[in-house]
């Protein structure tokens, strides 16, 4: 393309570093956060007082921050869910029902110890809580399991088999808490019975303690990425399976591993979800909302690359913008879902950015050097 | 029974029109993962277009132009940008699923006009589904169209050498296959259930997707599976009719996915893989770079 003197054309990129990556995905957030101002504009509000109402309830407010840090713990969770298959070069959309998995078994450890008696027994957290995360890791591994066995084994398109167990949980979940299911409130009103005070989370300067096991396990992803061999043998995998196979590496072990440990990390998300989460503490009737906010996690995954350092900034920033999005929604009476919308705006701008970390724009000035942009 | 049977028609051919439009997408070489949301976009907009202008006429096609668009633009995506169709599709899906979320909520309920007549107490989608499936069957197996896109399907860089248009192809069938997907949502938002409310699909597209790999690229089968899963899905609905009393109803809501799965893993064992596996369009969501 021509412009004047100028020329502009496009550019194989042969390699791309970490930084030119975060400009790209930087930009590409901007540009999303452009592209839906003019959600605002069509609501007839100003974009800029939206944004501001949005950053500064998220991030500045008492009230808010609090619940942008809880709903960061769990968008970071499901992002490493995701980006341990998506190192395989597999796709776990699954973190939806891997999450309900994972606070099904939870509360299915609180019922066995009597969590639904009234009154409320005395529990010993100190037992119980480590119980209930172990059982809601493996719950999420089970259902994770399914997906990477059928994967390793058979080869059966993952994409499907996780959406399909998100559904067969879903339904689950509405068994357990209506209509007279094991776990139903015994008010009634369609949701669980609510966790006895002594079985909450201890919370540290008012966050759950989750956020350690979050931050925990993004350094233990990375560390194992970065300097163990089976970190290594999942990305070759990830490169080529064909090639993995030939390197020796077991190609039934790889896809059931990474979906195990996907899964796992999915299951303490909803763990912290549905029982750590200051105020809720109970799954709740609308818990669809919530399971479907783990989509959110496939963007995180996808901006950060994989990398789950690069993961930490963005959960925190979108995990304000849901929080910051939902509470503009009510304080400009805008409909539903602004965050879902945002959510939606954010993924397909994302996409089209994909092409810059495969190309490059350059522009140069005719008989002058070149000048070279991201 | 009569009406149980009715519905099922009409449950498949919501499937039916999906899957279609994803087997043309695949035949042409292009994997669209996001039937899932073309088809809340088909099904919101053409709701709330038929909605506001009290024109059934007008809601399809409102959602089979949002449909095509969004075929449209994921062939943007994967042939012009070449880039990862999964991706792509993905993305596709999940602006379907946030953006009708915000866009329909205000027209939450029920449709509120006639319903659209039957003949001979049948759905009129069955009767265009199945002059559909006998449509796409011949040009895709017996037309030098058809032939064109299988190429393609097949090996973009020979079709391109026998002098055929292969962006050009893959195009057209990505668009064709959005506006039948975008179509097949307003069918279910406008006729078998309408009623909006949040997030109402919960998988139909993503079972449609499972029946493409199902039906071996091949519309005839893709009718059978969609006619057994449209069965079941109604079965689902109402397990009284074979099972009174027996599980809760939630559970049954399951089983549509569970057999989804089993089928999948049925077509996907190395038995059947050699017996029928060739079917599978070769370059299949791999992106074409002419030389």
């Amino acid at each position: 393309m021509r412009i004047g003197s100028y020329q502009l054309r496009l550019e194989k990129r042969l390699t791309l570093t970490g930084w030119q990556a975060a400009i790209i995905s930087t930009l590409a957030i901007i540009f999303a956060l452009v592209l839906f101002s003019f959600i605002f504009i069509l609501a007839d509000i100003n974009p800029l007082v939206a944004y501001r109402e949005t950053f500064s309830y998220a991030f500045a407010n008492p009230r808010g921050l609090p619940l942008t840090i809880n709903r960061f713990i769990f968008l970071l969770l499901c992002t490493s869910a995701f980006i341990i298959p998506f190192r395989a070069g597999l796709w776990n959309i699954g973190m939806t029902g891997q999450l309900y998995a994972g606070a099904l078994s939870a509360f299915a450890v609180l019922l066995a110890f009597g969590g639904k008696m009234l009154p409320p027994p005395d529990l010993s957290p100190i037992t119980l809580i480590p119980l209930m995360l172990i059982a809601a890791a493996l719950g999420g591994a089970v259902l994770g399991a399914m997906a990477g066995f059928l994967k390793g084994k058979f080869n059966v398109n993952e994409i499907v088999v996780t959406m399909m167990l998100n559904s067969i949980t879903f339904w689950l979940v509405a068994y357990m808490i209506k209509e007279g299911g094991p776990f139903m409130n015994p008010g009634g009103r369609g949701e669980s019975f609510e966790l006895p005070s002594s079985a909450y989370a201890p919370l540290i300067m008012d966050i759950p303690f989750t956020i350690f096991l979050a931050l925990g396990l993004v350094m233990l992803l990375y560390y194992m990425f970065a300097k163990t061999k089976i970190g290594y043998q999942i990305k070759a995998y990830g490169h080529s399976p064909a090639a993995a196979r030939y390197a020796g590496i077991n190609t039934f072990m790889i896809p059931l591993l990474v979906f195990i440990l996907g899964g796992a990390v999915a299951g303490l998300a909803g763990y912290h979800y549905f029982a750590a989460v200051p105020g809720v503490y109970k799954i709740a009737r609308n818990y669809g909302y919530f399971g479907d906010l783990a989509f959110y996690g496939i963007i995180c995954g996808l901006i950060s690359l994989g990398n789950s350092f690069a993961a930490i900034p963005v959960a925190l920033l979108f995990g304000g913008l849901s929080i910051g999005g939902r509470f503009v929604q009510g304080k400009l009476n805008m409909g539903f879902g602004v965050d879902y919308a945002l959510l939606g705006v954010l993924m397909i701008t994302l996409v089209a950015f994909q092409f810059f970390y495969r190309y490059k724009l350059v522009l140069s000035v005719e008989g002058k050097g070149q000048r070279r942009r991201d | 029974m009569w009406e149980f049977i009715a519905r099922s028609l009409e449950a498949s051919m919501i499937f039916t029109f999906a899957a279609l439009g994803e087997l043309i997408d695949q035949r042409s070489g292009v994997l669209n993962v996001g039937i899932e949301g073309v088809m809340l976009f088909g099904a919101t907009l053409g709701f709330i277009t038929a909605k506001t202008t009290g024109s059934y006429l007008l809601g399809f096609l409102v959602g089979m132009a949002i449909g095509g668009l969004l075929g449209f633009l994921h062939g943007f995506f994967s042939i012009t940008l070449g880039g990862d169709q999964v991706v792509s599709g993905m993305g596709i899906w999940i602006l379907g699923f946030g953006l009708t979320t915000y866009i329909g909520n205000p027209y939450t309920g029920p449709l509120e006009l006639e319903r659209i007549p039957t003949i001979l107490g049948l759905s009129p989608f069955f009767y265009a589904g199945i002059a559909l499936v006998v449509v796409s069957w011949f040009v895709l197996s017996r037309t030098s169209l058809g032939l064109e896109i299988r190429s393609v399907g097949e090996d973009p860089s020979v079709a391109e050498v026998s002098g055929i248009n292969v962006p050009k192809t893959r195009y057209l069938c990505a668009t064709i296959g959005g506006m039948l997907m975008g179509l097949s949502g307003a069918i279910y938002s406008l006729f078998y259930n309408p009623v909006w409310n949040y997030n109402f699909l919960m998988g139909w597209g993503f079972i449609a997707l499972a029946l493409v790999f199902f039906s071996m690229w091949n519309p005839v089968i893709l009718l059978g599976g969609s006619l057994l899963f449209g069965t079941l899905w109604q079965l689902s609905l109402n397990p009284q009719l074979v099972l009174p009393g027996i599980l809760s109803r939630y559970i049954w809501r399951t089983v549509p996915f569970v057999i989804t799965i089993g089928v999948l893993l049925i077509i996907s064992t190395g038995w059947f893989r050699t017996r029928w596996g060739a079917a599978k369009p070769e370059a299949l969501a791999r992106p074409y770079v002419k030389e």
